[in-house]
């Protein structure tokens, strides 16, 4: 680089602009920041550690970025990595123009067999980006802006002015060059807080802080025997989002994933995760300066919304995208407008203590009853309860007699109440506070619970857990099996089922973590086990979380989407983990298999496993 | 603008109903009691009058012993602004002359515009109290409404007819009307309704005796248990013996 | 006078269905305690409807015509009503429990402070007490109900408890009568009745429903139960499987995230019976079911089955009714 010296006029325009260009930036950041530090809770430091690897593999990695849209993901790995690489070449450039540069000749000039190589990749990149954008237009990435026009302008031309830069060029040219790269930086130093490009500086923050327990919700605390001025407080809060939400809403880059993974849109619903739970409150954030505008979210869509957490888990930048809980609880407790299949389902949690509004239940009767010496309580949840699907009654016995042939005892509690997940789910806090409390009364005595609905495994243990101590450990019946398979107590034979897969259930693989449990069963029990494409944590939902199992609306095809990809999928047994799956594929899959093709059966893995068990035969 | 709205308490749909020993009622012991279906689309109607009106008064009245108090409670907290409980045992109790003679006797001082009631009671299914408490208290009256609009001191009532028909008919006021269900969306009381039904009048009055006109001999099970008949043949034959199921076992031909 | 007046009900210039039915329950309340009828006709078609009530066995006709009555109004008919039970002083006054008469006849009720026993299944004629047999709870229990003190009562019969087929004929005289009303009586103002465009499906109130299941095999198929369905003047519908193929709109829906209904004949076609239909219809009176697999859960809580092939029997079904 020659060595050219800068006029102290040139200076102080230099000097004008970049202050003036970082006092832009460090105030609509710290604009943003303000409103931040108004949301509810504090920003989570705990677990230090695995939030500083988790930001390395999300960020560094581009582990979210490439996963699923694994080209564009690269394509943008290299303007990443571009601009990491120029991190040091950007500061050494404003440096020079202070007369101070920071790399000698001969270092600046060693850097750039680093930097050209580095600079044509993210030529590379952002064109292929560009093109995409422009040219293809895939539509969960939105309208065309052009504030994505001229960023992508902006890094080609950065680009090459850096390359053109390494080369002899006379004075006056690379002065030129020189404050065209410049006035390039500036302007993105101004762009950048003002467009999703923010997410430059708040996507490792906001994975950093980004919550650990899927989904989160703030913990709701109704106490009707309090004073009118609580509750008015209360109600409130309900509208007022948290630091990380607030902070998920400025760091979205709006990439469409959460669209793409989104059973509800893809069921041609309504719901478009990211504009209504996360664009639309960007606006209402900035003009009011603050952070209650949770009631601005559409309604209807939140009612569409199955909960399923696929958009939290897909979002590149650590955002928690699903809204569906801070919109339903405002309509349930504060509007008090429900949907009516739902008050019907609501007033059956009241006055019965199950979904059903039935007084008995059969096969609790013929089940043994839970005493303390007992191992596990034998939690049965509403649908095997009542009967919501009648062949699933069979599966709940395979996995008694499970249980029995490797001498682990179990009972089921006479006084079992709905575990409140749909009243949870649908935004009544109060039923689930009353269904709540009751439970944890019946369950106090209780070490170990087992359970076939991964619903009820999760609030009974991790939902109960944000209001009170809960003093039992809690496991779904397949982590049961898997450790009864992989501690001998229990002999499975690799029998012939026919082309046998497995679709995760969204509240067992995402929420509870939980994917290798069931298929070590499965692939113990079948000779043919394959995989279904959105497998494991990226699992498309079957369409009846969020309480859409009793929904009475019949447009849309929510629940049909993934029984369709297990038709196209060529399986003869699907194999799910979970009682709503269950009975989502039984209603699914008989409309959908074309003529000819024969029916494709539907197992739980407790049927499974006990069909291929050594020495028993299943129910 | 004073509106009074008739609410039931009465057994849930899947609840438990079985006979007593004696046969004279049944056990309510096993019973999840809810609002009258018909009767929470009245109070809905009632409501929404009172708000698009800007004012006025919805009045829940309710005839039956302690437990129905939830029911009262749960119209509170929808809404209603006053609430009277007509505290009696119902048991046999299934003459609508005698429960619409108590309302009657229980409200006449207040001169309500209107008296809203459900189409009829899903465990009795009389479907008379609500316009017999309208004749009592001298006040037009119409069923089966489906849709209603207030203007120029009267009330339109859109009457289901049979068949797909409806007819508009307009009323004076004073006037009792029967609603039916599915004419609106019921709300469902928000938390701040139901902190606030506590604070609000439950006025609890006895009521005279009054002699009833038709009494309740026995209840009992429908005599045919579900034995299904298989109709066996050729097709011909078959649609033969079914043509003449409908029309005469079934009768609808 | 009469021991039994029938309140006949005009249906466009004949006689209601539901006032024939009366007739049927009138005649055996007169047969088992040897009582007197009388009929009652009004409003601007009573000439037709006298005429054609003369060639029943109802002892005689009563017919009303006043200016008043020229249209119907609750408190026209009421006090009409009223007035004739004051001047003939019957013990029994018997209707069809139709939305006509659940509008005025309580307010009969109330001016006569009588009682009005209503929406009965069946009448037990005994010479001490009649007792009357009435549903309750939904159609899930009977209960036998008894008039305390002295007559009138008034009776209204559920439609088709009866069969207006049995309607004894024979000749009775027709006598004109009068009853005074004055127009400020008359506080209601009645519109012309409409019919609703078909905009949703409203199958709770259709008296017979035709649906189908996936048994119907396929779209073209649903043509066959759309004409079963017309010809018995009934609605079509159907279970989820069939709307999630796309074969009908999810109006026709019935189940646990569709319509619930409780006809009086629900026709399942090719539906096995699976919990999350049944729960939508299971309060049908009565269910006819046809499906080729005797095992389907259908016949569980079908009050008649057959088990054969939907698609043969269907068509012929429809011929055999028209």
């Amino acid at each position: 680089m020659p060595d050219f010296q800068f006029s102290n006029i040139e200076k102080i325009i230099l000097t004008l602009g970049t202050i003036g260009c970082l006092a832009s930036f460090g105030y609509e950041i710290w604009r943003r920041f303000k409103i931040v530090l108004k949301g509810r809770e504090s920003l989570p430091f705990d677990r230090f550690g695995e939030r500083c690897w988790r930001v390395i593999r999300e960020v560094l990695f581009h582990e979210k970025v490439m996963g699923g849209r694994f080209w564009p993901g690269l394509m943008h790995g290299f303007v990443f990595w571009g601009f990491l690489v120029f991190g040091l070449i950007t500061i050494d450039h404003f440096a020079t123009g202070f007369g101070v540069p920071l790399l000698s000749e001969s270092l600046h000039h060693a850097y750039s067999y680093f930097g050209i190589p580095f600079a044509i990749l993210v030529l590379i990149g952002i064109i292929a980006l560009a093109y995409r954008r422009f040219m293809i237009r895939p539509a969960p990435l939105g309208k065309t802006s052009p504030t994505s026009g001229f960023v992508a302008l902006f890094i080609v031309v950065l680009m090459l002015t850096y390359i053109y830069g390494e080369f002899n060029l006379s004075p006056i040219v690379w002065k030129m060059n020189w404050w065209l790269h410049t006035s390039v930086i500036l302007a993105f130093l101004w762009l950048v807080p003002r467009s999703k490009h923010l997410h430059l500086v708040l996507a490792p923050v906001n994975i950093f802080f980004r919550p650990f327990e899927q989904p989160y919700h703030t913990a709701v605390n109704i106490d009707l025997e309090g004073s009118e001025d609580e509750l008015d407080s209360m109600l409130v809060d309900l509208t007022r989002m948290t630091k990380n939400q607030v902070l998920d809403v400025f760091s979205c880059v709006e990439c469409g994933r959460c669209i793409d993974v989104c059973p509800a849109n893809r069921g041609g619903g309504i719901l478009d995760p990211k504009n209504h739970f996360i664009l639309d409150l960007q606006q209402p954030l900035l003009d009011q300066g603050n952070v209650d505008v949770l009631g601005t979210i559409n309604v209807d869509a939140g009612w569409e919304c199955t909960t399923c957490q696929a958009c939290t888990e897909v979002c590149p930048v650590g955002n928690h995208v699903e809204k569906s809980d801070e919109i339903r609880r405002l309509e349930v407790l504060v509007e008090g407008k429900v949907p009516q299949e739902y008050q019907k389902l609501f007033m059956n949690l009241q006055e019965s203590g199950n979904t059903e509004g039935h007084t008995n239940s059969p096969l609790a009767d013929r089940l043994p009853s839970y005493t303390p010496d007992m191992e596990y309580v034998l939690w049965l949840g509403c649908f095997a309860r009542y009967g919501l699907d009648p062949n699933f009654t069979k599966s709940i016995e395979n996995f008694t007699k499970i249980l029995e042939f490797a001498g682990v005892s179990y009972g089921v509690l006479e006084n079992e109440h709905c575990s409140g997940d749909p009243a949870n789910r649908l935004g009544d806090k109060l039923t689930y506070t009353m269904l709540r409390e009751h439970n944890m009364e019946q369950l106090a005595h209780a070490k170990k619970v087992v359970t076939l609905c991964p619903h009820c495994a999760l609030n009974l243990e991790k939902e109960y857990g944000k209001y009170a101590e809960v003093t039992y450990r809690v496991s779904h019946h397949t982590q049961v099996i898997e450790q009864l398979i992989t501690e001998g107590r229990i002999k499975v034979k690799k029998g012939s089922e026919g082309k046998v897969t497995y679709h995760d259930p969204c509240n067992l693989s995402r929420m509870l973590d939980e994917v290798d449990a069931p298929r070590t069963a499965i692939q113990a029990s079948v000779d043919d086990f394959f995989e279904l494409e959105e497998s494991g944590r990226n699992t498309l939902c079957c369409g009846a979380g969020g309480g859409l199992w009793w929904k009475k609306e019949t447009k849309g095809r929510t629940h049909l989407v993934r029984a369709e990809q297990v038709v196209a999928s060529g399986a003869d047994t699907v194999v799910t983990g979970c009682n709503f799956c269950f009975g989502m594929m039984n209603q699914g899959l008989k409309p959908l298999t074309p003529e000819g093709q024969s029916e494709i059966q539907v197992k739980d893995v407790a049927d499974i496993v006990a069909e291929n068990m050594v020495e028993i035969s299943p129910v | 603008m004073k509106i009074a709205v008739l609410v039931k308490q009465v057994p849930g749909a899947d609840s438990p109903l079985p006979i007593q020993s004696n046969q004279n009622w049944v056990d309510e012991g096993a019973a999840a009691f809810i609002m009258n279906e018909s009767d929470n689309y009245a109070l809905e109607e009632a409501l929404q009058i009172r708000e698009s009106m800007g004012e006025g008064e919805v009045v829940a009245v309710s005839l039956g012993p302690d437990r129905i108090q939830k029911v009262i409670r749960e119209a509170l907290a929808k809404g209603a602004d006053r609430a009277i409980h007509i505290q009696m045992d119902t048991e046999g109790v299934i003459d609508p002359l005698v429960t619409a003679s108590h309302f009657d006797h229980a409200l006449k001082e207040e001169n309500f515009d209107l008296i809203f009631s459900g189409l009829q009671s899903d465990d009795l299914g009389m479907g008379q109290t609500g316009i017999i408490l309208g004749e009592m208290l001298g006040m037009a009256t119409a069923s089966l409404a489906m849709a209603t609009e207030l203007g120029d001191g009267r009330i339109k009532v859109k009457r289901e007819l049979e068949a797909g028909w409806f007819q508009w008919v307009s009323l004076t006021l004073p006037a009792s009307v029967s609603i039916q269900s599915g004419l609106n969306s019921p709300r469902y009381p928000s938390l701040k309704g139901i902190m606030g039904a506590k604070r609000k009048e439950l006025k609890v009055v006895t009521p005279n005796v009054v002699d009833a006109t038709q009494s309740l001999e026995k209840v009992y099970l429908p005599k045919s248990e579900k034995q299904t008949v298989m109709i066996e043949g050729s097709a011909d034959q078959i649609v033969e013996k079914l043509v003449e199921t409908f029309r005469n076992e079934i009768k609808v031909l | 006078m009469m021991d039994i007046l029938i309140v006949l009900e005009d249906n466009n210039g004949r006689i209601h269905r539901m006032g024939l039915e009366s007739i049927v329950a009138a005649q055996k309340l007169a047969n088992g305690m040897s009582l007197s009828m009388g009929a009652l006709v009004m409003g601007a078609n009573g000439d037709a409807l006298a005429e054609e009530a003369s060639e029943y066995n109802v002892g005689e006709v009563l017919k009303i015509k006043n200016e008043h009555l020229s249209s119907y109004s609750s408190d026209g008919y009421a006090e009409t009503v009223k007035q004739v039970i004051e001047q003939e002083n019957p013990t029994y006054v018997i209707f069809g429990h139709t939305y006509q008469v659940r509008d005025y006849a309580p307010k009969v009720s109330a001016k006569l402070m009588k009682p009005f026993l209503v929406d009965n299944v069946d009448v037990s004629p005994n010479e001490g007490n009649v007792v009357f047999t009435k549903q309750m709870f939904n159609a899930k229990l009977f209960s036998d109900v008894t008039p305390t003190g002295d007559g009138p009562y008034l009776i209204s019969f559920q439609s088709a408890a009866f069969s207006s087929e049995k309607a004894d004929v024979g000749s009775a005289a027709v006598r004109n009568c009068t009853v005074n009303l004055d127009v400020s009586m008359i506080r209601t103002e009645s519109e012309e009745p409409f019919q609703e465009e078909a905009g949703g499906i409203d199958l709770t109130s259709a008296d017979i429903i035709v649906s189908v299941g996936r048994g119907i095999g396929k779209k073209e198929n649903i043509a066959l139960a759309k004409e079963l369905a017309q010809a018995l003047g009934g609605e079509l519908a159907s279970s989820r499987p069939v709307v999630d193929a796309g074969w009908l709109p999810a109006a026709h829906q019935i189940g646990s995230s569709g319509q619930s209904v409780s006809p009086k004949m629900y026709l399942a076609l090719g539906i096995s019976g699976a919990i999350q239909h049944v729960v939508g219809m299971k309060g049908s009176k009565n269910i006819v079911a046809i499906n080729k697999d005797p095992e389907a859960p259908i016949f569980e809580i079908a009050d008649y089955g057959v088990v054969g092939d939907v698609l043969e029997i269907t068509p012929k079904l429809t011929e055999g009714i028209q």
